[in-house]
């Protein structure tokens, strides 16, 4: 009786597993019949953000049609990637164009250690025997580790950079080499993994030859990062339209240095010598005989931002909440406006700064009319600053009042939400977009759109309330003129 | 079809020209309203009168007020 149900048992169990194991094939098969035939990764930590360039040389060979590939990243790469663009090469030589391919995230609950899978779409299927090339540029934020983690003064901000000795991937690599580019040839210390070289400011990984799938080889990059580490850790973007021909735009930072934490006492003297090698660095051709070292390593603060404001720019301010910031330059011309600003005091690591930058922009410039009669803003998302990193962004566009059914065209994923502002002469308040992003780089400068409905009689509603108010002023005026408020019996004339 | 850039309905950098006309006719108007009911005995006075001044008189007072406000950079 017993031994039945037991062989009943063990016949239920065994098309149960030659299921999986065909659906185990059939995953295997489907990543096992593409292969990289050569992979080359260069990541550039040259900046305090990492870019990572990817060329992926892809060769089916089996599979009937592949309509995508996939790109894998380690769950801590996944956490701090902002942004992963795909393009494949088109043309040979002079003639070489790059198409931009679509990107989407894949749950992949079959990959090991928590991989995230990423696809990419191909323009057309790979057929079987066909190769193709892929790159991809994904940029990491909040990658580079300070270790020491406080540094005083006048020392040198040293990082670390952790990453993989062979290129995570789903498919059998055949070639594979990755470059670390860091910002000067003091690399403090690196992990070998035969074959290792470093020549200059680059060290090389590889080339390694036929390493199976997500294989992963940890490294740590040790070297010296002098470049100020901005971070924003909030920017709240007010973009106010106003049909009488203006655009107001206010932008209140939460900047941080985010490099090694600052540590002992803060020297004006050391800052104000620092400012001084800077100056002479920049404007003088020739260099100054002084210690390298102890000049490189006192500018790990901020000396000044670089805010790129659109053309035609008008009104600029600079101010926090005790006033106005005096120390900022505008240079314009007809490309662009660059607004160089320089923070109340010298900032190092860990220290904040909150600020607030505001101008108004030419109407024409940025509101349109599209065919269907709907208005549209075009604008560019993203931060002012260059290499700056947004912890936090919150894009606010407030539209006219009276405006109807605003929807936003953002090429990223975003948050959105709807709420009303006052302003001046506001009756009703002025219906407000509100769009928000996580981990926000300069990648992320593109043109959105935001679309509503907007009737002109509407601009009317402002002077007609000011003309409304005066002419009560006179109503009243005529009333009190014509009520006799007297007690006194009136007075009989020509009686 | 291209899009259409939308412009402000009067170009900006008639704003303070505008502005100090319509707020001088204003006055203007209302400087002969209030010598109007200074010098007319109560018997005198036109209701009509009084209220077409006045209300020519706000619609000038009040949108050289508002092209007053957009000279100045307050964008309404």
């Amino acid at each position: 009786m017993g031994r039945r149900t037991r062989s009943a048992a063990a016949m239920a169990i065994v098309p149960l597993l030659l299921l999986s194991f065909f659906h185990l094939l059939q995953f295997v098969s489907s990543t096992q019949e593409i292969r990289v035939l050569s992979a080359e990764k260069r990541i550039d930590l040259t900046s305090p953000i990492a870019r990572v360039f990817l060329t992926l040389k892809v060769e089916n060979y089996g599979a009937p049609e592949v309509p995508e590939i996939l790109i894998a990243f380690s769950p801590t790469e996944s956490e701090h990637l902002a942004i992963l663009k795909a393009s494949t090469v088109e043309g040979k030589r002079k003639k070489k164009t790059y198409v931009p391919l679509s990107v989407s995230p894949v749950s992949s609950p079959d990959a090991p250690n928590g991989a995230q899978l990423y696809s990419v779409t191909l323009r057309s299927p790979l057929q079987s025997g066909e190769t193709t090339t892929v790159e991809a540029l994904y940029v990491l934020t909040h990658s580079l580790e300070p270790f020491p983690t406080e540094i005083s003064q006048s020392e040198p901000q040293l990082v670390y950079y952790r990453d993989s000795a062979t290129i995570l991937s789903p498919y059998t690599i055949v070639e594979q080499t990755v470059y670390i580019k860091t910002p000067s040839s003091k690399v403090e210390s690196y992990t070998k993994v035969e074959p290792t070289a470093r020549s200059g400011s680059e060290t090389r990984y590889g080339p390694y030859h036929d390493r199976l799938p997500y294989s992963f080889s940890p490294v740590i990059v040790h070297f010296e990062n002098n470049n100020p580490f901005a971070v924003v850790e909030e920017l709240v973007r007010e973009i106010e339209i106003s049909h009488w021909g203006n655009l107001q735009i206010r932008d209140h930072y939460r900047l941080k240095h985010a490099g090694a934490r600052h540590k002992g006492v803060f020297s004006r003297t050391i800052a104000a010598l620092g400012y001084f090698y800077w100056v002479y660095d920049t404007y003088a051709k020739h260099p100054c005989r002084l210690d390298y070292q102890f000049r490189q390593s006192l500018s790990a603060s901020f000396k000044t931002l670089l805010a790129m404001l659109p053309p035609r720019v008008h009104s600029v301010y600079y101010r926090d909440d005790i006033g106005n910031i005096s120390s900022s330059h505008l240079r314009i011309n007809s490309q662009k406006s660059e607004l160089e600003i320089e923070p109340r005091y010298p900032l190092f690591g860990g220290w904040k700064a909150t600020f607030t930058i505001g101008y108004g922009l030419p109407l024409q410039d940025f509101l349109f009319e599209s065919s269907d009669g709907r208005r549209y803003l075009n604008f560019s998302f993203g931060c002012p600053l260059i290499e700056t990193v947004v912890d936090d962004l919150t894009v606010k566009v407030i539209l006219p009042e009276g405006s109807r059914n605003p929807t936003a065209a953002v090429p990223f994923p975003v948050n959105q939400h709807l709420e009303m502002t006052y302003s001046y002469l506001d009756v009703v308040g002025r219906t407000t977009l509100v769009l928000q992003k996580r981990n926000v780089v300069p990648e992320h400068n593109y043109p959105f759109q935001v679309y509503y409905d907007f009737n002109p009689i509407f601009m009317l509603a402002e002077p007609l309330m000011l003309v409304s108010s005066v002419f009560l002023f006179f109503v009243a005026y005529i009333a009190y003129v014509h009520i006799d408020l007297s007690i006194r019996r009136p007075l009989k004339t020509n009686s | 079809m291209a899009p259409k850039p939308v412009t402000s309905p009067i170009p900006i950098h008639l704003y303070p020209m505008l502005s100090a006309l319509l707020l001088v006719v204003g006055l203007l108007v209302t400087a002969f309203f209030f010598i109007y009911e200074a010098t007319t005995s109560t018997r005198n006075r036109c209701l009509a009168k009084e209220l077409v001044t006045a209300a020519v008189a706000s619609v000038f007072l009040g949108f050289g007020s508002l092209f007053l406000l957009l000279a100045t950079g307050v964008y309404v």
